[in-house]
């Protein structure tokens, strides 16, 4: 998943990616709102935290904008700002949740994965689909009640692919929010990895949770036991 | 002209001006007209004496006497002249007053006519005439046709109506001066009440005073005691301020002291968990105080809040934050219902509300807002409530709830600041917070903010 991460305070800003980094996402930062509304616009984004609070546009034109442009991704609100006034001005104009300042990390972290899991059109962060559970806080795979051993990496792919599942995926979207940087766009690697991951959640190949969509990518294609 | 006496003064001039003038030129007039009719009947009769004094000769030609009855007519220039002419205009006869002047002809008249005219000398003296022309009658039956002239040099008359207006605007003047005076005197009792005010208020500035005096005449003392209650409510929200911001300072220095003693054992290892435990208070404080009531003032200067766009906004927002919970929201709101007060403060009352409410509830929440309206009530008040079907709050817990001040030397971990923001606000609008059980089931919390009354008198 790529997050961008737009807050002017230096340290904040870098305390928070790093933390977010370490929680296996790919995040982009900004210091500045012009920066930032450029990012928010321009990169492929999974989900954006958003400083209320910043110099040259703020946080609240950037979220206008954003939504003005069509995009859907979820915004989460960073802000000192906790009156009721400056919640809802925020929700208002497009933003999904807020956290207020000063916060503990596992505090934005949750309100992170609950948000991207409700985009995926998940109501827990549990998912359920077909004997494959996948448990976002606790970032853990089992297969018939079987906890799975995967790399940061596959798990990764795998939460990627199960919160959007249904959806087609394609290589060049793997590889955009799975990395932090531009490197290694080799799409080799994914239909390496994507291998290995068929091996270790479907050992004898007869769940078939991955599907493979010649030219077109990849979908997670198990139903979903759970209801919203 | 920015002042009011000389706003007053002056329009005062004016009208004073032009009643003096309108009635000065009534009196001119009417003094004029009676004075030249007085004339006319005096000529008048001496026109008739003329007739009167009028025999024929033997000849049959009219004749005057030598000497006349009215010894004006016999003193040269006494500025009573008569004279008698033929109907060919030659002067038959002339008083003796008339000697060495000439008496205008003037305009030829029919017979029987009698007509009055100003004409004037040869040196330009003005002249009142009265001509009559008549046909006499002679004994032997024949008769002949004269004119009678009198005339009256109107010198005197015109000088008696100089005086006259002299005398008049004197008068006026002298009266209109007066009533000036009378008038800024006046004005400078009535006003010395607003100067009475303007001191006091720069003593109150100065320091040597608390508030106005009451000795103000009826109309002023509204303004005073709004006056002085602007002032004490200023004077409260600096006392205010100066003891939030003393007790804040202060209720941050006891968690600054536990965090510097506690890097004397940053080894230990629940350091980093002590030290949180700290900003967290440090930062509960902040929080609340950030949240305390913004309005406190009067009421009434406060834009009427639309409480149905702004619940529909929270709903809105908190639809969001709850999105897996989904709480189902009932809204009843009367149509058009409107807050006085500060938005904010609104918000902050329907918003904690229904953030604890979706926080505790299972599916349900219920928010209600009426106006509450009083006796003299200007603004009304209003009840607002919101219930949810959560597990309710047990009656002991409520009563601790509601009795406990949020202290802020007293970290209250866990129970978050909300309904003790909720409470302080409820409270500087002289309102009350109350907490029941709801027909849904959990807990039902009701602001009841009285209304606005009409100016207290105190």
């Amino acid at each position: 998943m790529r997050l961008l991460v737009i807050e002017d305070d230096a340290t904040l800003r870098e305390t928070l990616s790093r933390k977010l980094t370490e929680s296996g996402f790919a995040v982009d930062q900004a210091a500045d709102g012009k920066e930032g509304l450029y990012f928010a616009r321009e990169y492929p984004v999974d989900l954006a935290i958003i400083d209320l609070g910043l110099p040259e546009v703020s946080g609240l034109d950037i979220i206008k904008q954003v939504r003005a442009d069509g995009h859907s991704y979820p915004i989460l609100i960073l802000t000192a700002r906790d009156r009721w006034e400056d919640k809802v001005d925020g929700l208002s104009a497009g933003a999904d949740d807020y956290v207020v300042k000063p916060f503990h990390f596992e505090e934005v972290s949750a309100r992170v994965n609950a948000l991207l899991r409700r985009s995926g059109g998940w109501a827990s962060s549990v998912l359920n689909a077909g004997p494959v559970t996948l448990d976002m806080s606790r970032q853990e795979v089992l297969v018939n009640e079987a906890a799975i051993d995967l790399t940061s990496f596959e798990y990764k792919i795998i939460e990627y692919l199960m919160v959007r599942a249904g959806k087609v995926i394609s290589k060049a979207e793997l590889t955009d929010r799975l990395y932090d940087q531009d490197f290694e766009r080799d799409s080799n690697v994914i239909e390496v990895f994507i291998g290995r991951l068929r091996k270790k959640l479907d050992p004898d190949n007869s769940i078939k949770p991955i599907e493979t969509l010649r030219g077109r990518g990849y979908r997670f294609a198990l139903e979903r036991n759970q209801v919203d | 002209m920015n002042s009011l006496s000389s706003r007053l003064l002056v329009s005062v001039s004016v009208l004073l001006l032009c009643f003096f003038g309108a009635t000065i030129a009534v009196l001119d007039r009417a003094f004029t007209e009676a004075g030249e009719q007085a004339r006319r009947d005096i000529l008048d009769g001496h026109l008739v004496g003329l007739l009167a004094a009028a025999e024929p000769d033997e000849t049959g030609r009219l004749v005057m006497p030598n000497r006349l009855r009215e010894p004006r007519l016999e003193r040269i220039g006494s500025g009573l002249y008569a004279e008698m002419r033929g109907d060919d205009g030659v002067v038959l006869w002339r008083s003796r007053s008339a000697l060495g002047l000439e008496i205008p002809q003037g305009a030829d008249l029919e017979l029987g006519d009698h007509a009055f005219a100003r004409e004037s000398l040869a040196d330009g003296t003005p002249l009142l005439t009265l001509s009559l022309a008549v046909d006499w009658e002679l004994d032997d039956g024949a008769s002949q046709p004269y004119v009678f002239k009198v005339a009256e040099s109107l010198d005197g008359f015109n000088a008696q109506i100089a005086g006259f207006r002299r005398q008049l605007f004197g008068w006026f003047a002298a009266v209109a001066f007066t009533m000036l005076l009378a008038f800024s005197m006046l004005l400078r009792g009535l006003l010395k009440p607003l100067r009475q005010i303007e001191t006091e208020i720069t003593e109150i500035e100065e320091g040597d005073r608390a508030s106005l005096s009451g000795a103000f005449p009826t109309e002023l003392k509204g303004v005073a005691r709004n006056l002085n209650l602007l002032i004490d409510s200023e004077r409260a929200r600096s006392d205010r301020y100066r003891y939030t911001l003393d007790n804040l300072a202060h209720s941050l220095k006891t968690p600054l002291a536990a965090m510097r003693s506690l890097l004397n054992d940053r080894q230990d290892k629940d350091f980093g968990r002590r030290y949180n435990e700290q900003i967290d208070r440090m930062d509960e404080i902040v929080r609340y105080q950030l949240r305390k009531p913004a309005a406190s003032a009067d009421r009434l200067v406060l834009a009427p809040v639309p409480v149905e766009k702004e619940v529909a906004r929270l709903i809105d927002g908190l639809g969001k934050v709850y999105r897996d919970k989904q709480p189902e929201f009932e809204v009843r709101i009367q149509e058009g219902m409107q807050f006085r007060g500060d938005t904010g403060d609104f918000l902050e009352l329907a918003g904690n509300l229904l953030d604890n409410a979706c926080k505790w509830c299972k599916h349900k929440v219920r928010i209600a807002v009426v106006p509450s309206t009083g006796g003299s009530a200007v603004a009304s008040g209003m009840i607002l409530s919101v219930g949810d079907d959560g597990p309710g709050i047990p009656q002991e817990a409520a009563d601790a709830l509601l009795q406990r001040g949020m202290r802020l030397d007293e970290s209250t971990p866990g129970h978050g600041i909300g309904l003790a923001v909720v409470k302080d606000i409820a409270r500087s609008y002289g309102g009350q917070l109350s907490i029941q059980p709801s027909d849904l089931g959990g807990a039902e919390i009701t602001v009841s903010i009285p209304p606005v009354s009409a100016a207290k008198d105190n």
